[in-house]
């Protein structure tokens, strides 16, 4: 089964005078897992929400496939949600929370059984379907609502940062199995989430959003090497991307006090943006202060002081360690380099 | 009797190894509980002890000495009708009124929890009331109801005598249901709102992906995680008809007409200090006391019903 594809075409919300979404259009492909990334307060669940239907658009239109939804019931629209903080029912047992929505549906005891065994193990949770919530760790919990929205079979399976409240390892295996159960189901996934971890590892499309407009839609590899603005350069990557007030003087862009910075053509002030990984260190280079570096066991990151006092963050694999004060020279790679307008941010 | 949640955090913490409190030293805990517990015992446990004592005495009433009759007290009050007639009506204003009070105060509640138009606003007035002592509300009550000047003097006035609360005894008791659920209504309003509020919203979004309308999420999922406030009036309210009720009745009909509104209670108060009967009086409410005990306990086994976990 192939996922719905949501086209949601100049999609508004205003909360009283306060316009959080300011017409949105944009395509979501069917059967993909598409990212909703964005700072907090950007819109994104809010724009999930209205998705499913638990708010209502202030105008525009979402369809589903063909069909209108942007006015019907969340249980009319076919899609399923799994929440931040799991919203189990506390009350009822773990064979119950999956199989409500099976039960306010008027499907028979015997068929929602079977449904529930069936979606239980799928995330694997035999074994625990006669337990309260409260008996379960965080992990089960989380699994038990991803259970609870599969069951329906939906089209649309809608995530509103659901690993967020999970420890760091447990992520790392909620991230595998919910890719594995994407392609299992193919339901059209839309993930909501502030990190960027999780949308480039997830993704098959981001959706970057801030103050409630796209910023860049693409895939992970797309944003993370050619960020159409400054603000995604900096959200994607860490350490972020290393941006630069230069000036280009035609055959090359020097720093303001006179230090070549590279020998790309470029005329005019710009802000050259560089990715840590991207920085080497050599002989004789553009020099610099280190002013701190830590070591991450994998690689180091070291921020040094350019000439001018801009400050620049090197992520460099030689696990070398720097002494602040100490004196390197660094290059920057070739094809590495972004260029931005320093007045709206978009690159060049 | 099972523990709620507060009795799991409190023993979860002993268990911890933690020395609870922040006292050293035993007598530090009983000087702060000290004069608590000294009103409790000077205004509750030692006149319900004394009135169990009494009860097996015939005591006379200007003084002068007391006889050990044994049972003979019980005896002479069981067999009193009249007894029966207070008991049976205390029983009936038992089943009307919390009924009343918690259901009219859940419907309140549900509505203002669903930010329904002027709900804001509702809810002010709602709790105000609770500002008004008990016996303040028997006299407006009086007035309110008042066949010539009340709400239903037009009623009178184009059918002559359909409602006279002193002189009809069914018109009696149905003015102080009024006035004990109008009394109930604002505290059982505060209680159920805010169990209401403290579920969490994800759980309304969850059950409406799952496709649950509002009414059925009232069913599905209000009611149930709303048993332990709902249980909490429950107890709160039927201790209330006995206790509280007195100052209704004083003020409003003084047990008439024809001892209609005559609850157990008032006839205890009567017996014991209009009519000098101290020993009939102490017995009865020895009776009383068990009653409300019974009951208590009785509401208590309904507690593996309340949901706890959240």
């Amino acid at each position: 089964m192939t996922g719905n594809a949501i086209a949601m075409e100049d999609v508004r919300k205003a909360y009283g005078g306060n316009l959080v979404i300011p017409g949105l259009t944009a395509e979501i492909g069917g059967g993909q897992f598409t990212v909703i990334l964005g700072p907090s307060g950007c819109g994104k669940s809010t724009l999930l929400n209205m998705i499913a239907g638990l708010e209502r658009v202030t105008s525009g239109t979402i369809r589903f496939g063909r069909r209108e939804v942007q006015d019907l019931a969340p249980k009319d629209r076919g899609c399923a949600m799994v929440f931040q903080n799991y919203a189990l029912y506390p009350h009822m047992s773990v064979r119950n929370n999956i199989g409500y929505a099976l039960k306010v549906a008027g499907v028979p005891k015997e068929e929602r059984r079977k449904r529930v065994d069936t979606a239980a193990e799928s995330v694997g949770l035999r074994g625990l379907l006669d337990r309260r919530p409260s008996e379960l760790s965080g992990g089960q919990r989380q699994r038990v609502a991803v259970a609870r929205a599969i069951v329906r079979e939906p089209s649309v399976l809608l995530f509103d940062e659901p690993l967020s409240n999970l420890d760091a390892k447990l992520r790392h295996g909620m991230r595998m199995e919910l890719t594995r159960l994407h392609d299992r189901i193919g339901a059209t996934s839309v993930f909501v989430t502030h990190d960027q971890v999780e949308a480039m590892t997830l993704a098959d499309k981001v959706m970057l959003l801030n103050n409630g407009e796209i910023v860049q839609y693409a895939a992970p590899s797309e944003l993370y090497e050619n960020p159409a603005t400054t603000f995604v350069a900096t959200f994607i990557g860490a350490p972020a991307m290393n941006l630069l007030a230069a000036d280009g003087e035609g055959a090359g862009i020097r720093l303001p006090d006179g230090t070549l910075l590279t020998k790309t053509p470029f005329r005019g002030p710009v802000t050259l943006g560089i990715r840590p990984e991207n920085i080497e260190i050599v002989p004789d280079g553009i020099p610099c202060r280190t002013v701190y570096s830590e070591s991450l066991g994998s690689h180091s990151v070291i921020v040094a002081a350019l000439p001018d006092g801009q400050e620049l963050r090197i992520a460099t694999p030689l696990g070398r360690r720097m002494t602040p004060g100490e004196a390197l020279s660094v290059r920057f790679m070739k094809g590495a380099i972004r260029l931005f307008d320093p007045e709206s941010g978009k690159r060049h | 009797m099972k523990h709620g949640r507060g009795g799991r955090t409190s023993s979860g913490s002993g268990t911890a190894g933690v020395k609870q409190g922040f006292y050293t030293g035993r007598w530090s805990y009983w000087t702060l509980v000290l004069p608590i517990l000294a009103l409790i015992a000077m205004f509750f446990y030692i006149p319900v002890a004394l009135a169990f004592f009494w009860s097996l005495f015939l005591e006379r009433p200007f003084g002068g000495g007391s006889e050990f009759v044994g049972f003979q007290n019980y005896d002479r009050v069981l067999s009193d009708p009249e007894f029966w007639n207070a008991m049976w009506r205390t029983l009936i204003f038992m089943a009307i009124a919390p009924t009343l009070a918690i259901g009219l105060s859940l419907i309140l509640a549900l509505a203002a929890d669903r930010g329904i138009r002027i709900s804001q606003a509702a809810r002010n007035i709602i709790i105000w009331p609770k500002a008004v002592a008990g016996a303040s509300i028997g006299v407006v009550f009086v007035f309110i109801f008042n066949p010539f000047l009340g709400i239903f003097a037009p009623l009178n006035e184009m059918y002559p005598g359909i409602w006279n609360p002193r002189i009809d005894g069914g018109d009696a008791f149905a003015t102080l249901v009024v006035a004990q659920v109008w009394n109930g209504i604002p505290f059982n309003f505060i209680i159920l709102l805010s169990g209401l509020q403290a579920i969490p919203d994800g759980l309304a979004k969850a059950a409406a992906m799952d496709g649950s309308g509002p009414w059925r999420r009232i069913v599905d999922l209000q009611l149930p995680l709303l048993t332990p406030q709902l249980f909490l009036t429950f107890v709160l309210e039927f201790v209330g008809t006995v206790v509280e009720a007195f100052g209704l009745i004083d003020t409003m009909t003084q047990g008439g007409p024809g001892g209609a509104t005559n609850l157990l209670i008032y006839k205890i108060y009567v017996d014991g200090f209009k009519a000098y009967d101290l020993s009939g009086a102490a017995t009865q409410t020895a009776l009383l006391m068990m009653f409300v005990i019974a009951m208590v306990i009785l509401q208590f086994r309904l507690e593996r019903f309340v949901k706890y976990e959240r």
